[in-house]
């Protein structure tokens, strides 16, 4: 399982990496499938067997598809580019990696062990129930869909009484939210006639 | 009641002028035809004619009421009298003690003397008897006072217009009234020139050297005149002093008004300047004497008022003091010295248990202080100088000034305030009277214009009037004021129909021989010549200028034998007499006798119409006879009916060596020869003029050359107003000029200095307020600006560097919270 | 060896940085779009670690499922601008749109 989680991860940091080196708008769009892909990979690994459908569903089959139509719409010319003046690019990239090297400086200057127990004597959770049970790994269908549904099996059960809200207001928020943007987008991407001609 | 009568009379004849002065200040204006109409003249002649018969009237009252005691009263007098009277009429040659029983109170008009001559008469005859009893207890009432209206109380004290009416203020107001009708007829003729459109001065010129043209003022002079005579009324009348003190300025400033009258005239407007001011320097002194009445006495009415019962409700100023019956002195404190203030019956009044009393130096004060009123008004020496020049009015006006009114006033109101002149104040005003009448006879002696003359004599007989009343000649003083006042109104109208008739030619070398041409003028002028001099019988009948004037040279004379070392007293007014005689008759023999100077002058000269001689008859009988009988005359015992009851016996002297004040006795004891004497000096004084101008034995040019030097000094009017000017003009000038200088550098300066500090601390302030305030808020804004700005440069508007901003936010946001809290 | 939360960290960490820096350096507008994709799904990342190694539990899942769900929302949107953006500018030159400069 480790290797798996090597090849995706590197799969997905390299393909990052790539999007940002590529000069071409479309190799930057192919580098994205691949990185975005190798993400969901690593959401299956995670036992996250619904994010991950939802990751290559959304993201890979409708999002970048989206991305590839407005390149196509946007595109002057065959191989169009815009370069960036490398100065700019290299303070970019001099700034990203200081962001990046604090990040892992903090992600690896914490003990998650430590601080997961603390958290668990805190909140009086069940020290034994991490993450899910091991018998519905990777089953996270259920779960979800009860939880979007207001209902919380695992934390109600666990503690057993019922507790937990849910999340069946954001749901309905978030359907709502797409509905508008759904009409927002195409009002705004609607066909009409130029403002300045010149 | 008889005071109410009298009253009655008297106001009606004070007011009536007042009325005609409104008609005519306002109606002659808004009239119709206000430039051409006499209607004014007419009503101002009526208002005072009316008044004349009102005070006749009035003064027949008085008589009938008191069974004309005043006429007896002199005879009444005891053995003294009589044989005074005796020797009186051996001189006159003509009375018997006796004659005055039916003596008409010929002064009066005709019509009211006429008609009581034989009433009074009986009336005489019945009260014969009583009024020998009558006259020691003093139960006769002659005096009549009252208050008129009530200005205002302060406390006890009161302020108040009163009335006050004695033989005195009817005479005046007879006098008065009948001159000023005179007066005003004649002025109706002279100033007819008035009577246009359009007026044509040829003595005041403009900046461009024209004569000056305006409108008649003919409706304006008569509302001045009747404005004049309504003072001068209301002056007589008047019952206390400060009312005798508003109508005085009054009569100022009508004089005022009047004498600058051809106002376009600089010399005119300067004379009226010149005798307001003048006025007011005397006025100055009447008020002091006021205020310490005022002080003393807390009343300044003359008489006792008495209430419904008639017992004595206020006192009067002259029931307040007393003099002792043997001495004559005023009662004093016998330690201080000070003068007791009494009631009716001489007994001290109590206040806190205090004997009331005035220091006698205050006394004396306050007597000084009257007089210099008097002094101003009646132009006594050393205020005479504006007199002379007030010939600058029309001529009826110096006439009116002249007799009855203006300079009258300060005689009749020296003679009113008697009672209460101690013996040094009049001392005073003898020796001020002695010394005027003496300057301005000498003057007159070389003046040539006719009015100026005139003028001088006014002054001379004035002092006279003055001298009179200060060697205790009470009755000749105010004797001789009235006799004056007819001929010299009668000689000042004169003067005037001879300027008329000469076409306003007043140059008397210019004149001459103008007796063929105007008889009328030059005959009544005699009349008043002689009057004036004091001549002696004309068809037996003296001129009225002998009584009165014989009256006071003896009563000087009866004062130098009292006071041996006051003999300039009695010896300068009998050189005057003679130099009176001869100023005079000079103007008399210049004017009218001889060959004419002046072809020019003489052939166009006329006769005056019939309206200016008119008065001049009138009043030339009563110049020559209104004094007639003399002192033992119907005028004479008529004014002296409510003398002061001091002057019979005299005073004695208060210290060792002090004045003595004769008495009636010792007057008529030298009667004879005062009046021989001045009866020589009148003669010679009228014979050197009648050499020198009436014929040709000596040339008046080559005198006058050879005596250039006092000559000089005389036409020069002593140089008195150069003594003035040095002493008073120039010094005034010098501190006014100092003053302006003080005020130009120094209070100019602090205040130019101040506005100069305001505006350098205000343009300070400017720069404060612009540098800091400013400056503060400035740079609050630009450095808010700069900042903005300087911001402004990071809104680049570009996305992807906002990005980098965020990351670059949030990377030193870690860096800011791991370095702060560190593990 | 089990992978730990500390390697899908920084997994997620890399992703992240790597879209903004894509954000800040490509001056194409679907460029920048790609580079908020790659930030938000660092971020899903993260999420679902936590959901797996912590007592987050279900919750990360289903936080990372509305990430989703608005990253679809804010990609259409975002596109739409994008060709409004092409519309007006006739370039999708993000250094174009300056309009907002002070």
């Amino acid at each position: 399982m480790s290797s798996m989680f090597t090849i995706f991860a590197l799969a997905a940091c390299l393909g990052a990496i790539a999007v940002v080196i590529s000069q071409s708008i479309a190799r930057m769009a192919f580098w994205l499938i691949v990185s975005l892909g190798s993400v969901a990979g690593l959401f299956f690994l995670s036992d996250a067997d619904f994010i991950g459908a939802a990751q290559l569903l959304i993201y890979v089959g409708g999002t970048l598809v989206l991305l590839v139509f407005g390149i196509m719409l946007t595109a002057s010319g065959p191989y169009m580019k815009i370069e960036t003046s490398p100065a700019e690019t290299m303070i970019a990239g001099m700034i990203g990696l200081l962001f990046l090297f604090m990040v892992f400086s903090t992600i690896s200057g914490v003990d998650w062990e430590g601080s997961r127990q603390q958290i668990v004597e805190a909140t009086g959770q069940p020290s034994g129930t991490v993450g899910f049970d091991d018998n519905s790994e990777g089953n996270t269908l259920r779960p979800l869909g009860f939880a979007v549904l207001g209902l919380r099996p695992d934390r109600d059960l666990a503690s057993g009484q019922n507790t937990s809200p849910g999340y069946l207001l954001p749901f309905e928020i978030a359907s709502v939210h797409l509905l508008v943007v759904l009409i927002g987008a195409s009002y705004l991407a609607r066909a009409k006639r130029r403002r300045d001609v010149a | 009641m008889v005071g109410e009568t009298l009253r009655n009379y008297l106001m009606i004849a004070w007011l009536l002028p007042l009325a005609g002065f409104v008609v005519e200040i306002f109606f002659g204006f808004y009239s119709k035809n206000p430039r051409h109409s006499k209607a004014a003249a007419w009503c101002a002649v009526g208002c005072i004619g009316a008044g004349f018969l009102c005070s006749c009237a009035a003064l027949v009252t008085w008589g009938n009421a008191n069974d004309w005691c005043a006429l007896e009263h002199h005879d009444s007098h005891g053995e003294h009298a009589d044989a005074g009277h005796e020797t009186a009429g051996h001189e006159h040659g003509e009375h018997a003690a006796g004659d005055h029983h039916v003596a008409e109170p010929a002064h009066n008009a005709a019509a009211a003397g006429e008609d009581h001559g034989h009433e009074h008469a009986v009336a005489a005859a019945s009260g014969d008897a009583a009024d020998h009893d009558d006259h020691a207890s003093g139960s006769q009432q002659t005096t009549y006072s009252g208050v008129l209206y009530t200005l205002g109380k302060f406390g006890s004290l009161e302020l108040s217009l009163d009335y006050y009416i004695d033989s005195l203020t009817l005479v005046m107001f007879t006098m008065v009234t009948l001159i000023a009708t005179c007066i005003h007829l004649f002025a109706m003729g002279y100033m007819s020139e008035e009577l246009t459109d359009e007026y044509v001065d040829h003595q005041a010129h403009t900046s461009d050297g024209k004569h000056v043209h305006r409108p008649g003022r003919f409706y304006r002079f008569f509302a001045f005149l009747s404005l004049f005579c309504f003072a001068m009324l209301g002056l007589v009348l008047a019952g206390n002093i400060f009312q005798v003190f508003i109508f005085w300025e009054l009569v100022g400033i009508c004089s005022f008004l009047l004498i600058g009258f051809y106002t376009e005239r600089k010399s005119a407007s300067n004379a009226a300047n010149k005798a307001f001011i003048m006025n007011r320097v005397g006025d100055f002194g009447f008020l002091i004497g006021l205020m310490v009445l005022w002080t003393f006495f807390g009343t300044f009415r003359f008489g006792d008022t008495t209430n419904a019962e008639g017992v004595v409700a206020e006192q009067g100023l002259f029931s307040m003091v007393h003099r002792d019956e043997a001495t004559g002195n005023f009662l004093t404190e016998p330690i201080t010295g000070d003068v007791l203030i009494t009631d009716n019956h001489g007994h001290a009044l109590q206040q806190d248990g205090q004997n009331r009393s005035i220091p006698y130096y205050l006394l004396v004060v306050a007597g000084l202080g009257v007089f210099a009123g008097c002094v101003g008004k009646s132009a006594q020496f050393p205020l005479q100088t504006w007199l002379p020049d007030a010939m600058e009015g029309p001529t009826p006006v110096s006439a009116l000034v002249h007799s009855a009114t203006m300079v009258a006033a300060g005689v009749y109101l020296t003679g009113r305030f008697f009672p209460m002149f101690v013996q040094e104040v009049l001392l005073t005003i003898a020796y001020i009277g002695c010394i005027t009448l003496f300057v301005a006879a000498t003057i007159a002696v070389v003046a040539t214009d006719i009015k100026k003359v005139l003028a001088y004599s006014t002054i001379s007989q004035l002092g006279y009037m003055m001298l009179g009343l200060g060697v205790f000649g009470w009755g000749a003083g105010l004797f001789h004021l009235i006799t004056h006042a007819f001929f010299k109104s009668l000689m000042f109208l004169c003067s005037g129909s001879v300027i008329h008739g000469c076409h306003h030619e007043q140059e008397m070398p210019k004149m001459g021989g103008l007796l063929k041409k105007m008889p009328i003028t030059a005959i009544t002028m005699l009349v008043g010549v002689c009057a004036i001099a004091g001549f002696p019988m004309l068809f037996g009948l003296h001129f009225s200028g002998f009584h009165s004037k014989d009256a006071i040279v003896a009563s000087a004379l009866a004062f130098m034998k009292a006071n041996p070392s006051h003999f300039l007293l009695f010896f300068i007014p009998l050189l005057t007499a003679g130099i009176t005689a001869f100023y005079m008759f000079r103007l008399w023999f210049y004017t009218f006798w001889g060959t004419p100077r002046d072809h020019h002058v003489h052939e166009h000269a006329h006769e005056s119409p019939w309206i200016m001689t008119v008065p001049l008859l009138i009043l030339a009988p009563l110049a020559w006879l209104c004094a007639y009988g003399g002192e033992s005359g119907p005028l004479y015992l008529m004014l002296t009916g409510d003398a002061p009851s001091h002057l019979a016996n005299g005073v004695a002297a208060a210290t060792e060596g002090g004045l003595v004040m004769p008495g009636h006795e010792a007057v008529h004891a030298v009667h004879i020869q005062a009046g021989l004497l001045a009866l020589a000096a009148a003669f010679s004084g009228a014979l050197i003029a009648y050499i020198l101008y009436g014929t040709n034995l000596v040339n008046v040019e080559q005198m006058k050359n050879q005596l250039s030097g006092i000559h000089g000094f005389l036409a020069n009017k002593w140089h008195f107003d150069d003594l003035y000017d040095a002493l008073f003009m120039k010094p005034a000038h010098k501190v006014a000029a100092f003053c302006a200088w003080f005020d130009k550098t120094v209070f100019d300066s602090i205040l130019h200095g101040s506005a100069k500090l305001v505006v350098l601390v205000s343009q300070w302030d400017r720069i404060f307020d612009e540098k800091v305030v400013d400056g503060f808020v400035n740079l609050l804004g630009t450095s808010t600006q700069s900042v903005g700005r300087s911001f402004k440069v990071v809104q680049t508007g570009r996305l992807r560097q906002y990005v980098m901003f965020i990351v670059l936010g949030v990377v030193a946001l870690f860096a800011v919270v791991f370095t702060t809290f560190p593990g | 060896m089990q992978p730990s939360l500390s390697n899908y960290l920084l997994v997620g960490a890399v992703l992240f940085v790597c879209g903004v820096i894509c954000m800040a350096t490509k001056r194409n507008g679907i460029g920048v779009l790609m580079g908020v994709e790659l930030v938000l799904n660092g971020a899903n990342i993260n999420f679902v670690a936590f959901s797996k190694f912590t007592a987050l539990g279900l919750d990360g899942q289903v936080f990372s499922l509305f990430v989703i769900v608005l990253a679809a929302a804010e990609a259409a949107v975002a596109l739409a601008i994008a060709l409004n953006f092409y519309n007006n500018h006739l370039t999708i030159d993000v250094d174009r749109g300056n309009k907002l400069k002070g």
